[in-house]
């Protein structure tokens, strides 16, 4: 019976304390039972193989005992896919335009393209591999922690009980525009060009206080296509108020106005349109400096220019594929049959 | 769907489809009073099969609902646990019988 010992021996150690004993004696006495059966069948004692084979069919020790434990779960089934469903946002938010901006950088920029090729490249992913999981274990841990204690207290409390019918969002047709976004965007393009156009037209845009910024000649090219862009996006919000609803055609011409105007905000941050800061008592060489470190500012901000533009990007294109997919009749999205998805325009 | 598969998902429903049942039948089968080996064999020959890891984590939460009693008693020179229903056991059991003849005849209603 040693080997019947070590497996009851095996299976005591994963038990609660307190049942243990009781538990242990139960279970020994069934399995003695049984074998006493098949020993009086077989006219013998059993052998170690047989008595092995009986144990194995019992099950592994732990899984027997898990079965006298309380189930226990960090997460339950009813918090579980609300955590999944915050996980992918947090991974899609961290993820996507983290690989989207890098990307663009390597593409749009030879400065650090040169930087990261060849043997640089391979550092660059492996340190950027290894920094990109510490993070995101740091992610999904603070999430998990913040959905373990969600789970604690719901155990404790009632609040997923506590809910009304009539505080549901409505159902959002994604493809409506709303009306008010479209007047938002309409005021904000006249305010924000006419401002620019006001402020800007003379390359002296600062006289006050003994202080001077003058901007370079490179500056008005940009500020025509500032203009330009903003005109075509008042006529595109002026169409959007009229006829609230995306098509095809209008998110493409969105994604090419979006293009056009990330392109022009990138080349802006490269451009040094600073042509002077002066300041009263500043020396030349400190006007020189200042002017440089301002210049050299913007040209920082480059790598988030490209960010903020790969992300509007994604967003134009995630539209038109989502359009297209409605359009399909083969998708079989239910959400495509249910909601209305495009008026003309 | 292939075989395994239709197998796999046949074992499955008919797993959840059981584990109802083996708790009337446990409370049922304990109208006399029996220790675990026996109630399972009992169990067995009434073609209600069940392991021994399923049979005393039952047993032990049937008895913290207060459904059973069990005592430990010394029969032919070995320590066993005897379980009998307690009076909310034979209360609750009668309620279960009553609900299960109502599903039973509800569902030859739908056959």
């Amino acid at each position: 019976m040693e080997l019947l010992d070590r497996y009851l021996h095996a299976v005591k150690f994963w038990l609660p304390k307190a049942q243990r004993q009781d538990i242990i004696a139960e279970l020994s006495e069934d399995i003695r039972s049984q074998i006493e059966e098949k020993e009086s069948g077989l006219g013998r004692k059993l052998n170690d193989a047989e008595v092995a084979a009986m144990l194995k069919q019992l099950g592994r020790p732990v899984v027997v005992a898990s079965r006298y434990l309380p189930q226990q779960h960090l997460i339950g089934p009813v918090l579980f896919p609300v955590y999944k469903f915050v996980l992918k946002i947090v991974m899609l938010c961290y993820l996507v335009p983290w690989i989207l901006t890098w990307i663009a950088l390597m593409i749009y920029d030879p400065a650090y393209r040169a930087a990261h090729s060849g043997r640089a490249l391979l550092d660059t992913v492996r340190s950027s591999w290894a920094a990109f999981w510490f993070t995101m274990c740091l992610a999904v841990g603070a999430v998990t922690i913040v959905f373990v204690v969600l789970e604690r207290a719901q155990a404790k409390s009632d609040f997923l009980d506590n809910w009304d019918p009539r505080k549901l969002p409505p159902v959002r047709d994604p493809n409506r525009i709303a009306r008010g976004a479209s007047i938002f965007e309409i005021v904000t393009n006249v305010v924000v060009t006419t401002w620019l156009v006001e402020a800007t037209w003379s390359p002296l845009i600062f006289d006050r206080f003994g202080i001077r910024i003058t901007l370079a000649p490179v500056w008005r090219p940009f500020l025509g296509a500032i203009v330009l862009i903003s005109l075509a996006n008042l006529a595109f919000s002026a169409v959007n108020l009229a006829r609230p609803y995306w098509t095809s055609s209008r998110a493409g011409l969105r994604l090419a106005v979006d293009i056009l105007g990330s392109g022009v905000f990138a080349w802006l941050c490269k451009a040094h349109i600073v042509a002077e800061f002066t300041a009263s008592g500043l020396s030349a060489a400190e006007i020189a400096e200042t002017t440089n470190a301002i210049n050299l500012w913007i040209v920082k901000m480059f790598p988030y220019a490209i960010g903020v533009g790969v992300i509007v990007l994604a967003f134009d294109l995630y539209r038109i594929i989502r359009l297209k997919r409605a359009a399909t009749p083969s998708s079989g999205s239910m959400a495509a049959r249910v909601l209305p998805t495009s008026a003309s325009g | 769907m292939t075989h395994s598969n239709g197998a796999n998902l046949f074992d499955n429903l008919r797993l959840e489809l059981r584990r109802g049942c083996l708790v009337v039948a446990v409370l049922a089968a304990l109208r006399t009073e029996q220790y675990g080996y026996t109630l399972r064999k009992a169990l067995a020959e009434h073609g209600m099969a069940i392991d021994e890891g399923t049979l005393y984590p039952l047993l032990r939460r049937l008895e913290s609902q207060g459904l059973l009693f069990s005592e430990w008693r010394e029969e032919e020179k070995r320590n066993k646990r005897f379980y009998r229903l307690s009076h909310e056991g034979k209360v609750i059991l009668k309620q279960l019988l009553a609900e299960w003849q109502s599903l039973n005849a509800s569902l030859k209603e739908i056959f």
